[in-house]
């Protein structure tokens, strides 16, 4: 039973990453209609923010958690304006490619500057070793990144939920063209909240330095399950991705432990059910569609 | 007040306004009838800048206002409620009453939206789709109220509404009018249209074919039922 | 996928340009080699590699440069009596893809005029790569691969294997640490050829060796999330001494770090890798690796002769180099030797000259061109990582524990099952 409940945990933590992801793609998604594939890329680039930040200026990892986000949030919102901006009202697949550009552009000057090997990282001390959880004991650090992920899904919730950011920012979401029309300039919010996307997949690259392999390809490897993870909660919906995230972790999970050969399917697996049965996604709104 | 001067609109390739004209002054409520398909509800997304292909002018206030962005038209006072009625799934009740600003001094403070409205009081906090049409079309109109617009642009409010509910949204945009809100409606419902509205543009195949007033609706109701197909 | 569509045009474009070869060497038939001198006056060398992804630290543009350096020692070596001058290196990106090897390859040998091919990382692509070499009869050393089979069920007159092989790893670290005393395995290894080639060697060894596998689970590739496979370790029955992983690159480090996260050493669970090159301890760090122990066929410092080497690539290509890039420039230059002794680049000759022939260098030692089943034996080494306290230089990361001799790192070529043809 402790084997099963550690699985489970195993797959919360897995699914902080892609909840976290999945969370910023969704927003974006919701508020500019575009699907960032670049989102892998600002993950790899957050897990490298970190590196670089440690090995050339000797920023700590806790600093580089605030710092990291930020900058690439600010990148964000540059290549927001430079670009995406322009591209917004003409067909989505022109900004899927841009930002497909994107990816690649990040991933090769990743790979020009220090090739394909990962870049060691090391765990910050105060965060070393395991905690009893009751049942079983876990790695410090994991059960930080789970925590972590969860205050902060929580705080982007209450954002969404309990401020008047939040309620343009899901009205956007919804229907931006109605809100715009309802004296609301949606074009105002686009790139801080872009920004805020770039930055929330950022955090996530800065939070997987220290345990997961820090190369070029990092992101590239993971922006297809977070494509379905978002596709499962329901596309534009904010509760559905993190949720989602957390349910494609802890399946991965199951299935690596029961049957490992079949593990890397049963996330399309269950896309595939779910477009089926709910086109709209686990948490996706009908009406939201038409936005 | 509103005037419309020789507008013109295209989806694509096809032509959809042909050049419409017609002006709507303070305090009046007008409606504009025709067929599906005439080329209402396109009229309506120029108004509101919600159509990009467009030629012509629009004037409010004097002002034109055909080149400004939905939200600013907003913010002179155009209160919009689309054919759907626009009610946000992920907003509550309340919210999609607050969600647009204030853009007025005649402005509803929220406790007489409510009074006025007692059903959006009791379901404030519920999802604003889980409202029934009718409940929807009130909070749609009461947005526009509690905005402070000075015109009110509703996209066939009583479609799809049982007649008691018909009933209901007509006391609603008389309501509106003695607020000294002026009103363009769309509306197929002829009878309809003559108990609440002041005048009528007839709209085909993209152009105001006729201007008529309610004596003249009232005589023509059966060849106009029969031209609009109903 | 975020590479895939770039590379369908690419591949498409290869596929067409390879059939229109093919035919055309196809209508004028093989050419005819009259047996003697040097073809096209030239001798040219042909490096297939990763240059773009996954391997292309441990072997590309550096594998390239290391054939390049043994063209350049060769030519300074025999000075005016050198075979020829005129002595050309061409390089191409495979991308780890079996279908690109395939029709790369036989652009070299038909179009360019190449007469042998080096390197080739990637099981899949070093077996597409040995079936073209035998059907143009042209030389090939692979030395990127580990797979048995180019020596094995698979293996041909014109194809050597040269570095390593899943054997050899698993006889040394396999073999060497079930003898220490760690009896029961759990193996994780990537769901592709080389995995489950590893797996088979791996279980044949420690089953050799008296020990058992308890488990072995197959793990999706690429992968960054071995959180599952660390919880399961301890908890299996009966509870494994040492969990062997067969990943390579990024997914080893991942391994590796999870590994520790997990504290399994402290839960009485040794970490065995499988396949290291010094480019994965770089990139782990030495700290988390500290005393783990693996089977490698050369390490820069093993020794002088090999740090001369090591020093002078360094001043080439301003780092150190893996076994890979030893290898290469070790096998071209048996290769271009094999010419200077017999005269030419006849690709039937040369198979002759160096078939049962023996030698000894920086990187092989003990060395023979086995001429039963065409893997170039030799001395390989079971080593361990060094404390990080040890650690006196960049790349100084690996002490010898043991000398494996060739014919223990060699399967007895009775038993690879190759029928030389």
């Amino acid at each position: 039973m402790s084997g099963l409940l550690q699985q489970l945990f195993n797959g919360l933590v897995s699914g902080s990453f892609y909840a976290l992801l999945a969370l910023g793609l969704s927003v974006i998604f919701g508020m500019l209609g575009v699907v960032n594939f670049a989102h892998g890329a600002f993950y790899m680039l957050g897990a490298f923010g970190a590196f670089v930040a440690l090995d050339s200026v000797g920023l700590s990892w806790w600093l580089a958690l605030l710092v990291v986000p930020i900058l690439l949030g600010v990148l964000g919102m540059v290549l927001e304006r430079a670009f995406v901006h322009r591209l917004m009202h003409l067909f989505p697949l022109y900004n899927f490619l841009l930002t497909f550009g994107i990816a690649l552009i990040l991933q090769d000057l990743l790979r020009m500057k220090y090739g394909v090997t990962s870049q060691p990282y090391a765990r910050p001390s105060m965060l070393d070793g395991a905690v009893n959880l009751g049942l079983f004991t876990y790695p410090k650090y994991q059960v930080f990144v789970f925590v972590f992920s969860i205050a902060l899904s929580a705080l982007v919730w209450l954002v969404l939920t309990r401020t008047r950011v939040g309620m343009i920012v899901r009205a956007s979401t919804e229907r931006a063209e109605l809100t715009q029309s309802l004296g609301v300039d949606v074009r105002r919010w686009v790139t801080p909240v872009f920004g805020f996307g770039i930055a929330l997949a950022g955090l996530a690259g800065v939070l997987a330095a220290p345990m997961r392999a820090v190369n070029s390809s990092m992101g590239a490897d993971l922006i297809i399950v977070i494509f379905a993870v978002v596709v499962i909660g329901g596309l534009g919906s904010v509760l559905g991705s993190v949720a989602a995230g957390y349910i494609v972790g802890m399946l991965t999970e199951l299935g690596n432990f029961y049957i490992p050969s079949l593990s890397q399917i049963l996330v399309f697996v269950l896309m595939a059910l779910v477009l089926l049965l709910r086109p709209a996604g686990l948490f996706g709104r009908e009406e939201g569609a038409h936005a | 007040m509103l005037n419309v001067d020789n507008v013109t609109a295209r989806y694509g390739e096809a032509q959809v306004l042909q050049g419409v004209s017609l002006d709507v002054d303070t305090g009046e409520v007008v409606t504009l009838v025709g067929r599906n398909g005439a080329g209402k509800t396109t009229l309506l997304r120029c108004l509101m800048g919600l159509h990009r292909s467009m030629t012509g002018d629009i004037r409010f206030d004097e002002r034109s206002i055909a080149t400004l962005s939905p939200h600013k038209r907003c913010r002179l006072g155009l209160g919009y409620v689309p054919d759907d009625r626009g009610i946000y799934a992920s907003l509550s009740v309340e919210e999609n009453l607050t969600l647009p600003p204030v853009v007025g001094p005649d402005a509803w403070p929220l406790e007489k939206v409510y009074e006025t409205f007692p059903v959006l009081a009791e379901r404030r906090r519920q999802a604003g789709t889980h409202l029934s049409g009718g409940e929807q079309q009130m909070l749609a109109m009461a947005r526009v109220l509690r905005m402070g617009a000075r015109i009110l642009l509703a996209d066939e409010p009583t479609e799809g509404l049982a007649p008691l509910l018909v009933q209901r949204i007509g006391e609603i945009i008389r309501t509106v009018k003695e607020h000294g809100v002026t009103v363009l409606l769309i509306e197929q419902n002829v009878h309809f249209a003559s108990t609440v509205a002041d005048r009528h543009y007839l709209i085909a195949q993209g152009r105001v074919v006729e201007s008529l007033d309610n004596a003249e609706v009232r005589q023509r109701e059966h060849e106009l039922l029969e031209y609009l197909g109903i | 996928m975020a590479t895939k569509l770039t590379k369908a045009g690419a591949l498409a474009a290869t596929l067409t340009l390879g059939a229109v070869i093919a035919g055309c060497s196809g209508a004028g038939g093989p050419q005819a080699e009259d047996g003697g001198g040097i073809s096209d006056d030239a001798i040219k060398l042909g490096v297939i590699t990763d240059l773009s992804s996954v391997y292309s630290d441990l072997a590309g543009p550096n594998a390239v440069e290391a054939v390049k350096m043994a063209v350049d020692d060769f030519k300074a070596e025999h000075g005016d009596d050198v075979v020829t001058q005129n002595i050309e290196v061409t390089e191409a990106d495979h991308q780890n893809k079996p279908e690109i090897a395939n029709t790369t390859a036989r652009e070299m040998y038909d179009r360019d005029g190449v007469d042998a091919i080096f390197d080739v990382p990637t099981s899949s692509a070093a077996l597409a790569v040995a079936n073209i070499a035998k059907q143009a009869q042209k030389m090939y050393f692979n030395i990127g691969a580990a797979t048995t089979e180019l020596t094995g069920a698979q293996c041909n007159a014109y194809t050597y294997h040269y570095a390593y092989n899943t054997y050899m790893l698993a006889n040394g670290t396999g073999k060497a640490v079930t003898e220490q005393g760690a009896k029961n395995w759990y193996m994780i290894y990537p769901d592709y050829a080389f995995g489950q080639d590893m797996k088979k060697s791996f279980t044949a060894a420690i089953e050799g060796a008296g020990g058992s596998v308890v488990k072995a689970d197959p793990t999706p590739f690429p992968n960054d999330n071995f959180s599952t496979f660390m919880t399961k370790a301890p908890t299996l029955s009966p509870k494994p001494d040492v969990m062997g992983t067969m990943q390579a690159g990024g997914d080893l480090v991942n391994v590796v770090n999870q590994y520790n996260e997990f504290g399994l050493r402290d839960k009485g669970v040794e970490l065995a890798v499988g396949l290291m090159f010094s480019t994965d301890i770089a990139s782990i760090g030495v700290d988390k690796l500290a005393g783990t122990l693996y089977t490698t066929p050369w390490f820069w410092n093993l020794d002088d002769r090999s740090r001369e080497w090591a020093d002078r690539f360094k001043e080439r290509t301003g780092t150190r180099p893996t076994f890979d890039h030893a290898a290469n420039y070790s096998a071209a230059m048996q290769y271009l030797e094999a010419i200077q002794r017999g005269g030419t680049d006849d690709a039937d000759a040369i198979r002759k000259e160096l078939d049962g022939h023996t030698f000894d260098d920086f990187f092989a030692r003990n060395a023979e061109f086995r001429a039963e089943d065409h893997a170039v034996s030799h001395d390989a080494y079971l080593a361990r990582v060094k404390e990080e306290s040890d650690v006196e230089e960049d790349f100084d990361f690996t002490e010898k524990v043991d000398t494996i001799p060739a014919d223990e790192a060699y399967m007895d070529p009775a038993d690879s099952g190759c029928e030389m043809g």
